[in-house]
């Protein structure tokens, strides 16, 4: 029973990690270029032997698009398909995005709602409005005309599901995702970028919602295999009558 | 064997049902899980039970991830870990290494699929766990009950070996 016991304990705290997850990606659902995580879930034990009960892994980051939506800022970004744009990276060094809504600061930078600034294009002061093409390219409205003041660049990695995701919806290169290659421009399969459209998290909330019900009865029903196994100790104990 | 060895057995056997229900009722939301079924055998000994890996596959969720593979019929991804030890796994849900390879949840490197005629693996997929909670609820019930039926056999028995003795002891 102190088998039964065990596995099944490991199966509530395995549930409750689950669910720590699932709250995490409800709670960001509404958050433009928000990715989900998953808990990843492995039974313990050898392939021929009795299970010896499961065990939670990490999290892992669901890099699948995202829903594009209209935005209502001065410079939104999103990407469709694959790859990530650069931002500065609050702790030094550089980090990658999928989109975010830019604006032009003083400095002629192009900055988002947290103060990050894109790498690769900067706005000259006289300029009266700008747009981004499908391919990054930058174009600039001045008085006397439009001209290319930049190309923004796309980048992808050999192993994007291995980049750490950091406070949200910026992602940082790990040694095991490999260096940022830069998208060449004009691949007619690769991916565009939207400007004034803002990528959706990728969290279905009707989904987030099953998950957590089947995790709360998966809980439950361990929690059941712990009573039962609590309540066979018991009566093996009173075997032995005074 | 006296009756009190076979009830004593059927406790066993209860006990071992526990491991194997709450095995599987732990693995509920682990992807490709095969769970075990409990199978009594009446030996001997008394009732011995021993738990065989079920071959029935389970429901296939669309995740919309593309190295997300599950398998439709029989099958197995051939994957091979750290230590250069093969093994099966119905869990398709790879990552991309930089080297180009793909590694299960476990970090166990694919080397090929292995498919049965007539089977075929889907793209965007996840196979879900094979244990179906509501059974292994059932399970867990009866192994308690059974137990609780088992020790009330082994009560009875010493009981009236109590009252022999008993008896004996006013001879």
């Amino acid at each position: 029973m102190d088998r039964a016991l065990f596995i099944a304990a490991g199966g509530m705290t395995a549930q409750q990690q689950n669910l720590d997850t699932i709250a995490a990606n409800l709670a960001n659902a509404e958050v433009a270029g928000f990715k989900g995580s998953v808990r990843q879930f492995a039974e313990l034990g050898a392939p021929d032997e009795p299970s010896l009960g499961t065990v939670a892994l990490g999290e892992r980051v669901q890099l699948t698009q995202g829903k594009l939506a209209k935005g209502g800022g001065p410079c939104d970004l999103a990407i469709e398909g694959p790859g990530f744009i650069a931002v500065d990276d609050p702790r030094g060094g550089i980090a990658y995005v999928r989109g975010g809504a830019f604006a032009r600061s003083a400095d002629g930078s192009l900055r988002d709602e947290r103060g990050l600034r894109l790498h690769g294009v900067n706005i000259p002061s006289d300029a009266l409005s700008m747009a981004v093409a499908a391919d990054g390219t930058v174009h600039a409205t001045f008085t006397n005309g439009t001209r290319t003041i930049g190309a923004l660049k796309l980048y992808e990695f050999p192993a994007p599901d291995r980049l750490r995701a950091i406070g949200g919806t910026l992602f940082e290169v790990t040694p095991e995702s490999g260096a940022a290659r830069a998208i060449e421009s004009g691949r007619t399969d690769g991916p565009a970028i939207r400007f004034g459209m803002l990528e959706q998290s990728n969290v279905s909330i009707v989904d987030a919602m099953m998950q957590i019900l089947t995790a709360q009865r998966a809980y439950e029903a361990n929690a059941k295999g712990v009573q039962a196994a609590d309540e066979m100790l018991r009566i093996a104990n009173n075997l032995q009558r005074g | 064997m006296d009756g009190i060895a076979w009830a004593g057995s059927a406790m066993e056997a209860a006990q071992s049902r526990l491991d194997i229900a709450t095995g599987n009722l732990s693995n509920v939301s682990t992807g490709g899980f095969a769970p075990l079924v409990a199978r009594g055998t009446l030996t001997q000994n008394g009732v011995s039970v021993v738990a065989e890996r079920g071959a029935r596959h389970s429901a296939l969720r669309p995740t919309g991830r593309d190295l997300d593979f599950a398998i439709a019929g029989d099958g197995a991804f051939i994957v091979r870990d750290r230590n250069g030890m093969i093994s099966r796994t119905r869990d398709g849900a790879f990552v991309r290494n930089r080297d180009g390879s793909l590694s299960d949840v476990l970090g166990r490197t694919l080397v090929r699929t292995e498919l049965a005629r007539g089977s075929a693996v889907r793209r965007g997929f996840l196979e879900t766990s094979g244990a179906d909670a509501i059974a292994e609820m059932i399970d867990v019930v009866w192994a308690q009950r059974s137990f609780e039926s088992a020790q009330k056999a082994v009560s009875a028995i010493d009981s009236t070996r109590q009252h022999a003795a008993d008896v004996a002891r006013v001879k």
